[in-house]
């Protein structure tokens, strides 16, 4: 579920850390994608009629229509994805996997009684609800991405923070993913609406770690508090505390010992054994493989297994199935365009002018004032 | 205060023919040395680096440094205003939110004057390293426009080598292949039509038509153009700007996909 109102937050704090494109401004560059989060996606918006695309068994197949067009979308744009499964999920996950069955049985239920009532936006919406990314879905996907060529990790523990992982090692430029927890375990560039459908026509929003620590003036163990504090997967959070007061607290007292020291508990109820050490302590150190021991390969598709996978039982189409092979293969054959920001580096730039072009901002209509008193004297030395 | 006075306007003219096309907006860095610009096309592909220096202007002043971010379809609406041979004077206020053009003609009879508003623009500045280029070729800048011209038509891409006999251009496609070989002059009498090779490294590099088409909308600025390549770093295509200054052009390569992996 990533941090609540995070990326929110940033957008209102910290405009300057975001920015938007389309997706081929990215050509060039190596993305980690994370595997469940997309799948999850896959899996509610691939669908026709409203109803998930299954084989002729009934089996689910809509995360294999959203893996495989989508991935070549991303290639044909010249991005080479690296896709990052989940491992085992941490055991602090624990409590918010029980909260997330407690949730799935409550739609369950709810499901149950659309269906008696005939209420067909109800059971399209329960049913969404329902969907769940199972070791069988994660399997076969790999398998695909196999035939397809493209390269695929699992992840010790968490995805994010594997893709983190690499992106701080260079592996790999960024993270591609929606859940904001990957800059909370430190990745450098994170890109948002990376694997969307074409039709949403929604820009790729990229988020850069520095920037945002720049714009909300906090360090990183500052950051991973707030992110604490908005709530997180790994523990609970405060209640009465939302993002604007989190930003304020944090910015006031720096971390999260400090605010519980000076905090009214009654307004404000603390969980009891809050295990926000804990969940920091995961962010700050969590599970990953070491990114150095990794080798990412992209090589040719197998287009006749491709086929035989696809087609078939999954009754995909024969013919869409090879050229979206084609493409593939063309995109690798092609000499790729290299990118001018990977020879010469970016200077940051001054602080000086920046801070003026943000006063200049402010007084805007103030200065004209100024300017007309100010232009006859000027002349004078003359 | 800001003022640059240029007897030639033309010149200011070309120079925004030179990069409009690249970029569609840029920041003028002025400072007591000069106007500079430095900005990347918006698929990071190329970067573009203007530079005029002061004494190269008629008069020029700048107490405090200014920079102008500057929309340039707006400029070259301005720009279209001025006839050639009209003396062009840009001044702006410290810390303006406008620039001022105006333009005298040579008998002083018509003065005008165009007010543009100014942009804030973010954007990223590129450290360039200092390097020592295994080639560099010059050759009359009309040619080099041809031949950019005369491939594009074959492929997407043009193979630049470099070796001691001469320098040669070649693109491949669906219609078949060109080569263009180009030796160095053996006998210099008029500098500007001679092909010069300085040679330390054999160089062959891959690069998109495109963005060298773009570039060679500088041809007017000099008869001469200036190629630099080293292997595995970006090209340098960089056009003298009379006594004034100049203009670069910073192109990547591009790479064959399995080096890569």
């Amino acid at each position: 579920m990533g941090i609540q109102g995070l990326s929110k937050l940033i957008q209102d704090v910290a405009p300057g850390a975001v920015k938007e494109s389309e997706i081929k401004m990215h050509f060039g560059r190596k993305v980690a994608i994370d595997a469940s989060m997309s799948l999850y996606q896959f899996l509610i918006a691939v669908r026709s009629e409203g109803a998930q695309l299954t084989s002729i068994d009934g089996e689910t197949t809509s995360h294999l229509m959203g893996t495989f067009y989508r991935t070549i979308r991303l290639v044909e744009a010249g991005i080479k994805p690296v896709y990052v499964f989940d491992g085992k999920p941490p055991t602090l996950k624990s409590g918010e996997l029980d909260k997330r069955k407690e949730r799935r049985e409550e739609a369950e239920k709810a499901l149950k009684v659309a269906e008696d009532a005939g209420d067909l936006e109800q059971i399209d919406k329960f049913n969404r609800r329902l969907v769940k990314v199972t070791s069988t879905h994660n399997q076969e996907c790999k398998e695909l991405l196999k035939l397809m060529g493209i390269p695929f990790i699992t992840a010790p523990c968490e995805a994010e923070a594997q893709c983190a992982a690499l992106v701080k090692d260079g592996k790999v430029y960024a993270t591609a993913t929606e859940d904001m927890d990957a800059l909370t375990f430190g990745s450098t560039v994170l890109l948002k609406h990376l694997t969307f459908s074409e039709a949403r026509k929604m820009p790729v929003q990229e988020f850069h770690f520095q920037k945002v620590l720049d714009g909300l003036e906090l360090n990183r163990e500052e950051f991973i508090d707030l992110c604490i504090l908005l709530g997180c997967d790994y523990c609970d959070s405060v209640r009465g505390i939302g993002p604007k007061r989190a930003i304020d607290l944090i910015k006031q007292h720096r971390n999260i010992e400090t605010i519980l020291k000076n905090i009214d508990t009654e307004k404000y109820a603390v969980p009891e054994n809050w295990l926000y050490k804990e969940a920091r302590q995961l962010f700050v150190n969590p599970e990953v493989a070491d990114p150095t021991t990794l080798e990412l390969k992209w090589t040719d598709p197998d287009e006749e297994g491709l086929v035989k996978y696809l087609c078939g039982d999954k009754a995909f189409s024969e013919d869409r199935v090879r050229s979206g092979a084609k493409k593939l293969l063309k995109a690798r054959s092609t000499t790729t365009q290299g990118r001018l920001d990977s020879f010469f580096k970016v200077i940051p730039s001054e602080n000086n002018t920046q801070k003026r072009k943000s006063e200049d901002n402010k007084k805007g209509p103030a200065k004209k004032v100024a300017k007309k008193g100010g232009t006859p004297y000027r002349g004078k030395p003359k | 205060m800001f003022e640059a006075r240029l007897v030639q306007s033309s010149i200011f003219k070309k120079v925004l023919e030179a990069i409009k096309e690249l970029l569609n907006e840029a920041t003028f860095d002025c400072s007591d040395s000069g106007i500079q610009l430095q900005a990347m096309d918006s698929s990071h592909v190329s970067l573009v680096s203007l530079n005029l220096r002061s004494d190269g202007f008629d008069q020029y002043r700048c107490d405090r440094n200014l920079s102008m971010g500057i929309n340039l379809a707006s400029m070259t609406k301005i720009m279209k205003c001025a006839g050639n041979d009209d003396i062009m004077t840009m001044k702006a206020q410290d810390n303006a939110d406008s620039v001022t053009f105006m333009f005298e003609s040579p008998n002083q009879e018509k003065m005008s004057d165009y007010e543009m508003k100014l942009m804030n623009l973010d954007q990223e500045h590129l450290g360039i390293p200092e390097t020592d280029y295994s080639c560099v070729i010059k050759l009359p800048s009309a040619e080099f426009a041809r031949i950019c011209r005369d491939l594009s038509q074959f492929g997407e891409s043009v193979v630049i080598s470099c070796t001691k006999e001469g320098v040669k251009f070649s693109a491949a496609g669906d219609i078949g292949s060109a080569n263009i070989k180009l030796a160095q002059t053996a006998n210099v009498d008029k500098e500007d039509e001679a092909v010069s090779i300085e040679m330390q490294e054999k160089v062959s590099l891959t690069f998109a038509c495109r963005y060298l088409n773009y570039f060679t909308k500088a041809t007017p600025l000099s008869p001469q153009v200036c190629l630099s390549m080293s292997a595995e770093v970006p090209l340098v295509v960089e056009y003298k700007i009379g006594e004034i200054g100049h203009i670069r052009y910073y192109l990547a390569p591009k790479i064959e996909e399995d080096e890569n992996n």
